[in-house]
This record gives C-alpha cells, sequence and structure tokens, in this order.
C-alpha cells in the first residue's frame, strides 16, 4: 500500500513502454515550446482563418517530397521576390528600376498558376509605369503586363502612397489582358492563329510551353531557365517601390502539403502541438483535482457528505458524455475552455470512486489513528497523511486522463464543433473529411493530423502502461 | 429480498440519472436563451411564409398585417413564449419522460413521418446491427486473446498485444473509419466507403442482405478495432489477479489440472469484472457511433444526432435524441447490474 511518487518514476523509467512514452513526450514538448516561442497566440484568427494569407499557394496539393517516389514529377512551388532593384538607371529626373527573378522549370507538367504582387508604391506627381515580361529558355521575350496605379486624388497631397496597406495582386493566368498578350506573343513567334478566347485557362501553358502544331490550343512544356523582368519607370528620383514578388504556382508544396484553401498544413499541424497538449494536461489536472478531493473528503468525513458525494458521484457517472458534450457545445457555442470545463466536469467520478474505497482503508490504519490521537485536524489529515499515500495512484490517473481528454476534443472538432479561434488537428481533418478529401484522396490532407493525435495519446498511454505495476505491486516481478 | 433491494436501488439511482439529465438538458437550453432564440425563429419563418401566400391574395396591407398579427400572438402562445422558460420546463420534462417525443422540425422517417419516435424506431436497428455485432466480435477476441495473455505474462505475446492495446486505444474512432475508407475503399476498392446499401439496392433477400454486409463491415471493423485493445488488456489485467490468489495456489497444490483451475478457479471468480468491461465496453461504443455513423453515413442514432445538431439545430429533437442516449445508457447499465447479480453470489447477500 505504502507507495512512493519516487518509485513510481523509477518503475517508469526502468520499462521499455515507459521509456517509449517518455521519448515521444519529450518529443512533443520540445516542438510544443518551440512553437510557443515563434507562433502569435493569435495565430488561429490572424493567420489561419486569414485566406489572405494563403492566396499565393496552391491549393489541395500533396507535400514537395512526393517528388521523391518513383514515377512522380510535379511542378515545384516558386516564391521569388525582392526589395533591391539590379539595375538602375536615372536620365535627368527619370528613374528606371529592373528587377530580375530567375527560377528553372524542369517538368513535363505545367505551373498551376502566376500570380505578380506589388507592395507599397509611393511618387511624387505621376504614377510610374511598371511592366512585367518572361524571358523564356527559347530566347524569347513575352510581355505579360503593363501597370500604371492610380494617380493623385483630389485633396491627396505628395508623396502619395498605394498598395501599403493592400498590396497590388493580379492572378495573370486568370486575367484576359495578360491572355490577349499571350496568343499575340504565339501568333508572332510560332505562327499560330489564336485568339485570348482560345487560351481561357491555359494561360499558364502558354506562357510556358510551345504550341503544338493542330487545330487546338495545346501545349508542350519548355523546361529550362526562366526569368521575371519586372522594369519600373518613376518620373522622379524621389519615387521608390517597396518590393516586388511572383508566384509561379506548382502542385506540390513544403513539408506537409496544402488543403483546399492553399494553407500550408504543416504551419496548421505544428500549432496543434501545444494546442493538444494543454487539453490533454489541463484537463486531466482539474479531473484529477476534483475526482481527489471528493474521493478523500467522500472516504474520510464519512456520514451524511459521504453519502451525498456519493449519490452525485452515481450520477454523474452514468451520463453519456459525448452527446452531452455535443449538446452542450452547441447551445453554449465553441469555446475551448467551455468544452474542456465540461470535460471535468463529467469525468471526475471513476477516480472518486476509487480513491474514496483506498481512503476508507487508510482510515483505519495505524499513521491516521496517531495523528488523530496527537489532536491533528481533519483537514490536516486528509492533506498531510491520506493524500500522499493516494499520491502514485493519482498521478497514474492523471496520466490516463490526459489522451481521453484529447480524444474528446478531437471527437468534437471533428464533428465541427472545435473552437474556431483555435486550430486543432481534430478541425484540420474535420475541413478535411467535409471537403472530401478522403473521397478522392487527399492522404496528405487527412494521414497527418490523426497520426499526431494518436503519437500524442500513446505517449501518455504507453506512460500509464509503465507506471501500472505501481499500483498493482502483483505485476511487479513479473517481468 | 436483499436482491430486489439492491437491483431497486439501482434502478432509482439510474432513474435519477435520467431525470438529472433531462432537467440539466432544459435548463441550460432555457437559461442561455437558446430555447427562445430557436423558438422566435421558428415562429418569424412561419409568419414570413404566411406573408409570402397571402400578399399574393390579400389586397388590402392593412388587414393582412392585423392578421399577421394576430396569428404571431397564436403562435406565440401555441409555443409558449410569453412564459418564461422556467414556466414551460416543467411540461417539456414531463413530455419527454413519457416518451412523447413530438415532431421533428425537418428531418423525416423514410416513409415521411416527422414524429420523433418513428424516426428513432427507423433508426435504432440500424445502431443495434452495428453495435451488438462489434460487441460480440470484441468479447470473443478480448476473451480468447486476454485470458491468453494472462497466462503468459512477460512473453512476446503478451508485450506485443500489450503494445496493440495501447495503440488501440489512442486510435481514434473516426480516424480509423477514414483510413479504412482510405485505404480499403478509395486505393484498393474493396469495401464501399459509406452507406447501407449500393444504389439502386440489389433485388432479392439474400443479395439485399449480402449488401447490406458489405456495407457494415468497414463501421463494425472500425468499432472492433478501437474497442478490442483497452478490452482485452483489463481482461488479461483481472485474470492475472484472480490468478495470484491463494485459492488458486491451492488449487493447484491439490493437483486439480490446468484447465479445471483456469476454467473454475481463475474465470469464474474474475467473471463479474469481465463482463462489467464488456458492457462499458459497449457503452462507451454508444457515443463512438456518433462519430463512426457520421463517417460512414451509416443511417443510424449516431448520424440522426449528428443531422439533429448540423446546420440549423433542431431543439426538440436533440433534447429528445440526447435523453434517448441517456436511456440506452442507461438500460445498459440496468442490464449490467442484473448481470452482476447473477454472476457474483457476494452481491446477493450483501
Amino acid at each position: 500500500m505504502n507507495i512512493k511518487l519516487s518509485d513510481a518514476f523509477s518503475v517508469l523509467i526502468s520499462s521499455y513502454t515507459g521509456k517509449a512514452g517518455l521519448i515521444l513526450l519529450a518529443f512533443l514538448v520540445g516542438i510544443s515550446i518551440w512553437v510557443l516561442a515563434t507562433y502569435p497566440l493569435d495565430f488561429g484568427a490572424k493567420e489561419w482563418s486569414n485566406p489572405a494569407v494563403w492566396a499565393d499557394n496552391p491549393k489541395a496539393v500533396p507535400p514537395v517530397w512526393v517528388n521523391l517516389f518513383p514515377g512522380t514529377d510535379r511542378v515545384s512551388h516558386k516564391v521569388l521576390d525582392s526589395d533591391t532593384p539590379d539595375d538602375l538607371r536615372t536620365v535627368g529626373r527619370v528613374k528606371a528600376e529592373t528587377y530580375r527573378l530567375s527560377f528553372s522549370h524542369n517538368s513535363d507538367e505545367f505551373p498551376t498558376f502566376i500570380s505578380f504582387t506589388l507592395n507599397d508604391v509611393e511618387f511624387e506627381g505621376r504614377p510610374p509605369l511598371i511592366t512585367l515580361s518572361l524571358v523564356r529558355p527559347d530566347g524569347k521575350t513575352v510581355r505579360l503586363l503593363q501597370h500604371v496605379p492610380s494617380g493623385a486624388r483630389d485633396g491627396e497631397s505628395a508623396p502619395i502612397i498605394r498598395y501599403k496597406q493592400t498590396p497590388f495582386r493580379l492572378l495573370l493566368s486568370a486575367n484576359q489582358t495578360v491572355r490577349a498578350a499571350l496568343a499575340d506573343f504565339h501568333n508572332e513567334q510560332f505562327g499560330t492563329d489564336f485568339d485570348e478566347r482560345d487560351l481561357r485557362g491555359l494561360g499558364d501553358q502558354a506562357a510556358f510551353g510551345v504550341p503544338i502544331p493542330g487545330d487546338d490550343a495545346a501545349f508542350e512544356s519548355l523546361r529550362g531557365d526562366y526569368e521575371f523582368v519586372i522594369e519600373a519607370t518613376f518620373s522622379s528620383t524621389e519615387d521608390r517601390l517597396g518590393s516586388v514578388k511572383t508566384v509561379v504556382g506548382g502542385d506540390v508544396f513544403g513539408g506537409m502539403g496544402t488543403d483546399s484553401q492553399g494553407r500550408d498544413l504543416a504551419v496548421g499541424l505544428l500549432f496543434g502541438f501545444p494546442v493538444a497538449l494543454f487539453i490533454g494536461l489541463l484537463a486531466s489536472t482539474l479531473t484529477t483535482t476534483i475526482g481527489t478531493t471528493l474521493g478523500i473528503v467522500s472516504g474520510y468525513m464519512g456520514g451524511w457528505v459521504d453519502t451525498a458525494i456519493q449519490r452525485l458521484t452515481d450520477v454523474v457517472a452514468n451520463v453519456p458524455l459525448l452527446p452531452i458534450l455535443i449538446f452542450m457545445v452547441i447551445v453554449l457555442g465553441s469555446n475551448l475552455f467551455l468544452i474542456i470545463l465540461m470535460l471535468v466536469a463529467f469525468s471526475w467520478p471513476s477516480l472518486t470512486i476509487l480513491i474514496r474505497s483506498m481512503v476508507l482503508q487508510l482510515r483505519s490504519g495505524q499513521l491516521v489513528e496517531a495523528t488523530q490521537a496527537l489532536g491533528a485536524s481533519k483537514t490536516r489529515i486528509m492533506i498531510r497523511h491520506i493524500f500522499p499515500q493516494t499520491a502514485p495512484f493519482v498521478f497514474a490517473q492523471m496520466i490516463f486522463f490526459t489522451p481521453a481528454a484529447i480524444l474528446a476534443e478531437a471527437g468534437l472538432s471533428f464533428l465541427g464543433l472545435g473552437d474556431p479561434s483555435i486550430p486543432t488537428w481534430g478541425q484540420i481533418l474535420e475541413q478535411g473529411f467535409r471537403t472530401g478529401a478522403v473521397y478522392v484522396g487527399y492522404w496528405w490532407w487527412v494521414l497527418p493530423p490523426g497520426l499526431l493525435i494518436v503519437l500524442t495519446a500513446m505517449a501518455f498511454v504507453l506512460i500509464a502502461l509503465a507506471v501500472e505495476p505501481v499500483l498493482n505491486p502483483r505485476l511487479r516481478n513479473m517481468r | 429480498m436483499a436482491l430486489v433491494r439492491t437491483l431497486g436501488l439501482r434502478a432509482a439511482t439510474l432513474l435519477g440519472v435520467l431525470l438529472t439529465v433531462l432537467v440539466l438538458l432544459v435548463v441550460t437550453l432555457g437559461a442561455s436563451g437558446f430555447s427562445d432564440r430557436i423558438l422566435t425563429a421558428v415562429i418569424n419563418e412561419e409568419i414570413r411564409g404566411l406573408r409570402t401566400s397571402q400578399a399574393t391574395q390579400s389586397r388590402n396591407p392593412e388587414a393582412l398585417e392585423a392578421a399577421l398579427e394576430v396569428r404571431r400572438t397564436e403562435l406565440i402562445d401555441f409555443y409558449g413564449l410569453n412564459e418564461a422558460w422556467w414556466q414551460r420546463m416543467p411540461d417539456t420534462v414531463f413530455r419527454v419522460i413519457t416518451l412523447d417525443l413530438g415532431d421533428a422540425r425537418t428531418l423525416r422517417s423514410s416513409k415521411g413521418s416527422r414524429k420523433v419516435s418513428d424516426i428513432v424506431l427507423e433508426r435504432l436497428p440500424n445502431t443495434a446491427l452495428l453495435l451488438t455485432s462489434s460487441l460480440v466480435i470484441t468479447a470473443v477476441i478480448g476473451m480468447a486473446v486476454g485470458v491468453k495473455m494472462a497466462t503468459r505474462v512477460g512473453s512476446k505475446l503478451d508485450r506485443t498485444v500489450s503494445f496493440g492495446a495501447a495503440v488501440s486505444f489512442a486510435l481514434p474512432a473516426w480516424w480509423t473509419g477514414i483510413l479504412l475508407i482510405l485505404l480499403l475503399s478509395f486505393t484498393f476498392n474493396i469495401l464501399p466507403s459509406g452507406g447501407m446499401y449500393s444504389t439502386p439496392p440489389p433485388e432479392g433477400g439474400f443479395a439485399r442482405f449480402f449488401d447490406l454486409l458489405k456495407h457494415a463491415l468497414l463501421p463494425i471493423i472500425t468499432l472492433v478495432l478501437v474497442s478490442v485493445g483497452p478490452y482485452l488488456y483489463s481482461v488479461r489485467t483481472m485474470t492475472l489477479n484472480v490468478a495470484q490468489e491463494d485459492h488458486v495456489l491451492v488449487a493447484r497444490a491439490k493437483g486439480l489440472p490446468e484447465g479445471k483451475v483456469m476454467r473454475q478457479h481463475i474465470l469464474r471468480v474474475a467473471a463479474p469484472p469481465i463482463v462489467t468491461g464488456l458492457i462499458l465496453s459497449l457503452v462507451g461504443s454508444l457515443g463512438g457511433s456518433i462519430l463512426v455513423e457520421t463517417v460512414f453515413n451509416w443511417n443510424g442514432m449516431g448520424r440522426l444526432y449528428f443531422e439533429a445538431v448540423a446546420g440549423a439545430p433542431d431543439e426538440g429533437l436533440i433534447v429528445a435524441l440526447t435523453f434517448i442516449f441517456t436511456l440506452m445508457y442507461v438500460v445498459a447499465r440496468f442490464v449490467l447490474e442484473v448481470l452482476y447479480l447473477l454472476l457474483d453470489p457476494r452481491v446477493r447477500y450483501a
């Protein structure tokens, strides 16, 4: 009966499962600390649920490393940006800046989109003229775009600032003018007879391909080194431009791929680490605190207090958790703390029953009898003499509750009832399932979050298995 | 007599649970203003419908507005919105407890009935099919493997299966379902990914049954996968605990054959907690069925609950279904108590 907490630790470390669990836990905690240090706390509302952040990412594409699989040759995603011109010329008051963004395209597939972003333009009098051209590996150059920011409005005084709050962003492949420019380019260079309408949906192919002879507009990918050339002509040497960016959309992205909104799943999954641990540990700490307190009070005080607590325990223990949880979240709203509180409110009884039965034995023990004879108060006996003897059991139960809480939250999130301001693994999975990712085989969207939930729960289950011999000494010399 | 008293006490507690849950539901609905909000929305919707249908016939807009106002007062009176929520509460509790579950707002049974009791009766067998078959499979595997593990504690088999049990405990049912769909349905195309029958359902009783079986396979495998691990582990531990008792040592010392010691001296004693564990895992699956049925589009109680909750929540239906879930839970618990009495003579004389 008399087991110290330190014994529990030595048993834990000496076993296989305990070691595995602890290593796993250390890994989870390490990543959580790193995430907490580097992510903003309002990551959910500010970044994850903000489509503008993810606009330049390809939608629902697998991670980059799928290209390692034989027979897979997907276009990688390229973000090219610059804030210092590669070339600068001034003629009198006129200033011309040139930015060169070079990259290579080495796939038989075409990029999925091309976008151009212009940031923070500042000018005195006339707005600058900005042109974007693409230099292709075949030596030909296609001018895709000419853009002039809007000039001074009434009452606006110099310097005039454009695209500082919301950058100028254009999806080139979906733009009619760009398509017309591409059609002209092909007609001139390859003798085709394209119309802007012929290239609808084929903008990327036209930019990165050579036409295949025939009636229809069809292209073959042109591999090699490309370069975007951006020229900005300012009417004053004081005028300037913040930065330019072009994105060549691939159909692979990052370490974990993206979801259907283009969100980088790696970023969301990483944020899930501290959230899962927080949910699990907070819920289990509160649950064990309530369960232990009620168990000790019930067992030691006896009388009507005992009866009242026992009746309450009986009732709460028989409430089906998930339906009630769903009900409460629907009625009271999805708030992470509310969910945790509800979890706690319905999971303490099993521990109370266990602790009470232990305390009944302890109460008649010699230690308690002796302290009573010395005149110790009831509270003191409960806190100083009874609680320490139950501590290893409480500790083990706390480990055991943790995965249960994590799994319950994930289940709720999966039903679409998660807290929308805090992305969790369950929510990422839910969005994947809801948009039909399972039925079209977007495995990178549904496998990793589930796997992480399982790993996190496993860490605690393994530790719980390892400390079991502490609670059940019969198992101790069996291995 | 003690028997009746024990059972009576348990029945009273479980009835208390039902009543407590019900009151908790109704109070939450009322005190949070959710109930008022929903009822107001329902009345507004009805008035709007009435206005559009009457506007074409009536030429006098003022008379129409007056008529609509009268109708609104009637509706407010009908739904009891002119009373505070705690005045409406006893009525609701009484109706639900007498299983007068009312009508669903938008959901219908396949025959078109909007009565909640009709819808529930139609869905209940589907859930029962999933739960009972997975329970039987879990029980058979759990007891066979668990007892075997207990006889060889520390062996390779024991360690492997213990690890498997930990994985099984950590697996969320719904994710396991998604995994199976991805693997067996999407990649290898062996089993259907959801639903209960193919469209169109095959002709003939046998073909239809076979079709149902094919669709039920994945959800059942999912439920078994997540519940069998914890169960067989608890069977192992409980058998092990009994196997270390003195009376088992005495039985072996008397030279009884090992099979007999196992059956009569170990398993007979361990039977009550083993059965408890089984029913507890059934009770756990009850909640899990909400998730598994949602994943597999299985037309059971769990999916019904999800449908009542998703989109525009149907307040009456949610209360009714939560009550029915609690009722199913409580019935399962009561069955457990009776089984316990049959299996453990000590309880009878307590």
